[in-house]
């Protein structure tokens, strides 16, 4: 039998327990747990969970944008940037994850997945150190 | 350059200088262990990708798993840690080329190592590409003249030929490679010499020989030491062909040289367990075949309407106590053109170069040897193989006919006469010379002991008595039959004054 990856099974989860509300769904978690028991995969129930959250952020249309900067950003700039990130990739809703770092001088540097947009100071001084040392 | 035009320039460099912000794709590394990274994300990498750390170090895509990526990174790997961004470029690995690079040592990203200041280049090669195909072909008909008797008496080789050099260790096999590239002067030859995993000393003695040989003049070193990661020692080679890939296709003949492709292999190895890759037969991984086919597969001779040149390949396999069916050799031994095999017996017995003549072939070379050649050359194999089979034979010291007897003189003659030490290549009408003299049986009544200088003396005598023949050789490639009387009256004449 093919292996099942964590991806695949934390999309099973998601298909079973959408919609399902109270005893039906403590159900569904009670089987996941035996399931997961009879795998020998509940030291793996972290990087699954994992999966889980990503898996249904994406259904649901949540976007979790990391972003940094040397301050933290007014409400203001967080909802222009929030409704770019929404057109951008089709989400309902965006969540923002903030980090404060003084070594990227200026800016802002917003993460979305596995994609980053760089409009930091530090990151512009290098790529015109590239340019200027090319 | 006064200081204000360095500033001028710099304003306008600057002014010039435009960022165009577009998202990125982003991983982060998950482990880092041996030169070897797993990075989580970048979703959208290809394989053979080149990434870039936070510090600048390069990397290669090379595993692609369903939550992570296997990345080898190409230098030094101790500053990179868990955590850390790593960006992908959309380009597949690439090397900067240039005709600068000649005369230069570089590494296997094609900076130079050998402390004479940047090499200015303007054009990058990727160092993966598809080898190109039939229709861009030329059959091969041109030799690359060794200067080794051996060599192109025997097991010629042509350009676009890809020609084995195979052996145990200490058997003369990079001393062949390096005479071949010594004798290229004037014939219009690029060479490139790919060391790969070597002591930077053996390295060294060879920058240097090359460089008193004059050889550097037309020669490019790529090396990846062997206190290098087995990165770098895996993709030398294919920077190597790269560079040579980019005089090809200024029309040039290129040859080079992969010393050697079992350290290769074994780096390979390397990074294939390390990737947790399945071993297969002596733990090499199963695409270790196709490592060498695709490398080797990109020496190729181009027909005119593809712009011309070839790429010769002189790949060296070292072999363990002279087994020829250990699996890379035997891999290495069906791409290639043919093989030339040195045997450490040989070698002490104080025949060098140490070919064995019975187990070596060139499968193409043959058409690619001059008519004057092919024509002296033409029963030399046989006799030698037949004399190895009597030699032994005759151990028994039973009498023996006199045909046998014959056989068996002019078999240690022709030994005697293929020997050659280092660094002394032969010109091809010299060869034809002294080939001749020995397969029309004027060297029979000379003591075996004395070839050699019989040998140096025609020569020199053929040259100022025998013009015709020697000048038709180079000329036409084939005597007539009046260059052919006059050098055999050369030769009866110096024999005469020889033997006195």
């Amino acid at each position: 039998m093919a292996t099942l990856s964590h991806n695949d099974i934390a999309q099973a989860i998601y298909m079973a327990s959408k919609d399902k509300k109270g005893h039906e769904l403590s159900d569904i978690v009670h089987s996941t747990v035996k399931f997961l028991a009879k795998k020998r995969l509940i030291s793996k129930s972290e990087s699954i969970l994992n999966k889980l959250e990503k898996f249904s952020n994406k259904e649901d249309g949540i976007l979790i944008a990391k972003i940094v900067s040397v301050k933290y950003l007014g409400e203001d700039s967080k909802k222009d940037i929030a409704s770019i990130l929404k057109q951008k990739y089709n989400a309902k809703k965006v969540l923002f994850e903030e980090v404060e770092d003084k070594t990227v001088l200026g800016g802002v540097k917003i993460e979305v997945e596995n994609e980053i947009i760089d409009l930091t100071i530090f990151n512009k001084l290098k790529k015109l150190q590239e340019h200027l040392t090319r | 350059m006064s200081n204000n035009t360095i500033v001028e320039n710099l304003k306008k460099e600057i002014e010039n200088f435009s960022l165009k912000t577009k998202a990125e794709k982003i991983g982060h590394v998950v482990e880092v262990f041996d030169g070897i990274a797993k990075v989580s994300g970048l979703s959208d990498v290809k394989s053979s990708e080149m990434v870039t750390f936070v510090g600048g170090e390069v990397g290669v895509v090379l595993n692609l798993e369903e939550d992570t990526v296997g990345i080898i990174i190409l230098g030094e790997f101790s500053k990179i840690k868990e955590g850390d961004e790593v960006r992908s470029t959309g380009r597949i690995l690439e090397i900067p080329v240039s005709n600068n690079q000649i005369g230069r040592v570089l590494n296997a990203l094609g900076n130079p190592i050998d402390g004479k200041g940047e090499v200015k280049s303007d054009k990058n090669y990727p160092i993966e590409k598809v080898a190109p195909g039939v229709v861009t072909r030329q059959g091969v008909d041109q030799p690359v003249s060794t200067g080794i008797k051996a060599i192109d008496a025997l097991i010629p080789v042509g350009r676009g030929q890809r020609e084995l050099i195979i052996g145990d260790r200490q058997t003369g096999k990079t001393a062949i490679a390096i005479d071949a590239i010594l004798n290229q002067k004037g014939q219009d030859m690029i060479c490139v010499y790919v060391s790969i995993g070597q002591k930077d000393s053996k390295l060294r003695k060879i920058q240097t020989r090359l460089e008193e040989g004059g050889a550097m003049d037309y020669t490019i070193i790529v090396s990846a030491g062997s206190s290098e990661p087995a990165a770098l020692s895996y993709i030398a080679p294919y920077a190597g062909v790269a560079i040579a890939e980019s005089f090809m296709d200024q029309g040039k003949d290129v040859l080079i040289v992969y010393d050697d492709l079992s350290k290769h292999a074994v780096a390979y190895r390397e990074i294939s367990l390390l990737l947790r890759r399945p071993p297969g037969r002596e733990a090499y991984p199963g695409d270790v075949f196709y490592l060498h086919s695709r490398l080797l597969e990109r020496a190729c001779r181009r027909n005119k309407d593809y712009g011309g040149g070839s790429i010769t390949a002189l790949p060296i396999i070292e072999t363990q106590a002279g087994d020829l069916s250990a699996y890379i050799p035997t891999n290495v031994i069906s791409i290639t053109d043919g093989q030339i095999f040195l045997e450490t017996d040989l070698f002490y017995k104080g025949v060098r170069p140490a070919v064995n003549v019975g187990f070596s072939v060139s499968r193409v070379g043959g058409s690619a040897q001059i008519k004057a050649m092919k024509k002296v050359a033409g029963t030399l194999k046989l006799d030698l193989a037949q004399f190895r089979e009597l030699e032994a034979f005759a151990q028994f010291g039973s009498d023996l006919d006199d045909a046998t007897k014959n056989q068996l003189e002019r078999g240690k003659r022709a030994v005697e006469l293929l020997k050659q030490p280092q660094y002394a290549p032969v010109l091809t009408q010299h060869q034809v010379v002294s080939l001749y003299a020995l397969v029309k049986g004027y060297m029979d009544t000379v003591p075996v002991d004395q070839i050699k200088a019989f040998e140096t003396g025609l020569i020199e005598y053929a040259e100022a008595h025998a013009k015709t023949f020697i000048k038709e050789v180079v000329e036409k490639k084939m005597w007539s039959d009046d260059g052919e009387a006059q050098l055999k009256k050369a030769i009866e004449d110096f024999k005469v004054s020889f033997i006195k």
